[in-house]
């Protein structure tokens, strides 16, 4: 039984690295708070190559325009169908800013129409829970990006599981720092990561 | 004198004529004959062999095998003393079917013949498939039948009822909280098990059914026990498994002690499987294995790798345990290629369905099958015989016809007799 790993996904358009430390606080986060076996390191894996599929969570984070090649996207189906979950964040937080556009758009290519996930998901309750869904961000809060509280986030699930999970909300942003620097948070803000993790482990 | 004989005569007349019409109202009177017949054109034989017991011998030529109803009017003509034999070189075959036990309920047809003979199996619906039978007997799997399974070989035919589909009961997988869990119970739930799992994500937490409990054989088919943290259900499996559930045990979950004493085998050391970076044609055959230890005196090796027992089984209880030793089957599921999902759904349903309890009923085969047509035959009406019958009685048979000559000549006679003296 090998650890659980967390994977960051590489695509060949747009800043794929932008946020560098989500990986670490969100397995800082997985082992503070589970018994899950977490590797001590995430990986970067190419959506191009077949790698990709070793790793069923990826996360896939960036600012500017999105366009998959061909290859990607072929991937990303195959991803989908063999029962991987991906969680894409706008870094932007803007809805009408180029990431969420095109990376809207080329989700909606692979994994068809993304529908509003509602706040009762198991997604919301599987690990800790959230009575209001998503939770917000600070980056919400003080009026960034498109100046709005986004009360949902989108995905599209596949044989009654989520196969895809989108966030308007900036977690990239909220979750970008030193896992040390926790220790000045009155609430720990990574919480919905466990979810995030536990759900795709679990459902 | 002459008068005298021609009164004989006449007496002889009467009395032949008395006896002719005995005769013609008691046919049994001729005597028993022996009639051969063919298998194909039995039943108006059967029906004269029943109304008249003029027909002593019954030689079948067995060019096709009697229905299961003619093979028991047989054998009742038989009873009631006609000397029935059967001949021919008919083909030894046999076929029986079972519904798979899982949630689909395929129907598995089983055909043992000789080596080499050409079969078509068909339902009421039409043909299913056509076969050569090698040595050691073919499967086949059909979705469904309709009405009974045929196999036929020629003008020779073997059938057989599959035993109505049982609804399955739940699954129960109990693992920590990693991919093997997920995807094992994604498998599952693909494949049709109504699927339960408790799933420890920390101290004190875990992602569960808030009904899993109690564990009896009323509500749970099998427990898929992926890795130790099956530990504090020991006891509850245990009485699952002596009361006739199933249990698949993988890896860490075959060295528990409260299972030790069930499993067929216990997983060793690990070794790596071969997991290249840059490919997508996983195959379960490269994925890393436990060899099973150990293995009891009554387990039953169902896959090896070089060196190394995969996957045994036995019986526990009225129960079965499967302990498995591959570890992290995910990844053929996930690396597999196009086909990985499918084939792991398949081997997980597969492996999960034999360990299920058995539940169908299959129908009544005494007397009334014709799975094993030859057997039954056989059963029935003795071996075939080798020599043929006796020719027909004749002398028995024609005896209606010297009685005719006789009062004809006796008429004539008389009637002369009385002429040449003048008389009317």
């Amino acid at each position: 039984m090998t650890d659980f790993v967390f994977a960051t996904a590489q695509y060949e358009s747009g800043d794929w690295d932008s946020a560098p430390m989500v990986p670490a606080n969100i397995i800082d986060t997985i082992a503070r708070y589970t018994s899950i076996d977490v590797a001590p390191t995430g990986v970067i894996v190419a959506l191009a190559s077949p790698a990709m599929f070793r790793y069923p969570l990826l996360y896939l984070t960036g600012h500017l325009p999105v366009r998959f090649t061909e290859a990607e996207r072929s991937n990303l189906r195959a991803f989908a169908d063999r029962g991987g979950l991906l969680f894409v964040d706008d870094h932007n937080h803007d809805i009408d800013g180029t990431f969420h556009k095109t990376a809207t758009e080329e989700l909606a290519r692979v994994y068809g129409p993304l529908r509003s996930i509602p706040n009762t998901h198991p997604l919301y309750r599987t690990f800790f829970t959230f009575e209001d869904g998503p939770p917000t961000t600070s980056h919400e809060l003080n009026g960034w990006g498109d100046n709005l509280v986004h009360k949902t986030l989108s995905g599209v699930e596949r044989s009654g599981r989520l196969a895809l999970v989108y966030s308007s909300k900036d977690y990239s942003s909220e979750w970008n720092y030193h896992p040390d620097n926790k220790r000045f948070l009155s609430v720990d803000n990574t919480k919905f990561a466990v979810n995030l993790v536990v759900y795709a482990l679990t459902r | 004198m002459r008068r005298g004989a021609e009164w004989a005569l006449r007496l002889a007349l009467v009395a032949m004529l008395a006896l002719s019409l005995w005769r013609a109202t008691h046919e049994g009177a001729s005597g028993p004959v022996t009639r051969t017949t063919r298998a194909s054109d039995l039943t108006p034989l059967l029906a004269a062999a029943t109304r008249t017991n003029r027909i002593g011998a019954l030689e079948v030529e067995m060019d096709a095998f009697p229905a299961p109803a003619q093979r028991a009017w047989l054998v009742a003509l038989r009873r009631a003393g006609v000397d029935v034999r059967w001949r021919g070189a008919v083909p030894v075959m046999a076929v029986a079917a079972e519904r798979v036990r899982e949630p689909r309920a395929a129907v598995r047809v089983l055909l043992t013949s000789g080596a080499g003979a050409a079969y078509v199996l068909s339902d009421s619906a039409g043909a299913l498939d056509s076969l050569t039978v090698p040595a050691a007997g073919a499967t086949l799997e059909a979705a469904d039948v309709v009405g009974p399974v045929r196999a036929r070989q020629g003008a020779y035919l073997s059938s057989v009822v599959a035993p109505e589909a049982t609804p399955r009961r739940d699954v129960l997988v109990l693992g920590r909280a990693s991919w093997e869990s997920r995807f094992v119970s994604s498998a599952l739930s693909e494949a049709g098990w109504r699927v339960r799992a408790r799933i420890p994500t920390a101290p004190g937490v875990a992602v569960t059914d808030p009904a899993m409990l109690p564990l009896d054989t009323a509500r749970y088919d099998v427990v898929v026990a992926l890795d130790s943290t099956a530990a504090d259900l020991g006891s509850a499996i245990e009485r699952f498994i002596a009361t006739g559930g199933g249990l698949v045990a993988v890896g860490s979950a075959t060295t528990m002690g409260a299972l030790r004493p069930l499993v067929p085998a216990r997983a060793g050391t690990r070794r790596p499987g071969r997991i290249l970076l840059d490919t997508d044609s996983m195959s379960r055959s490269d994925l890393p294995l436990r060899p099973l230890e150990g293995l009891s005196l009554d387990a039953v090796v169902l896959e090896r790798r070089p060196d190394a027992v995969a996957v045994a089984v036995r019986r526990a209880g009225l129960g079965r345990v499967l302990a498995v030793g591959y570890d992290e089957s995910w990844r053929w599921r996930m690396l597999g290629g196009v086909g990985g999902p499918a084939a792991h759904r398949r081997w997980w349903s597969h492996a999960v369905g034999l360990v299920a309890p058995e539940r169908d009923v299959p129908p009544s085969m005494v007397g009334s099958g014709d799975a094993a047509p030859v057997a039954m035959l056989v059963g029935a009406l003795g071996p075939a015989s080798l020599a043929r019958l006796p020719a027909l009685q004749v002398g028995q048979r024609t005896l209606p016809l010297a009685l005719l000559i006789v009062i004809v000549a006796a008429l004539l006679a008389e009637t002369a007799s009385r002429r040449f003296r003048g008389a009317r």
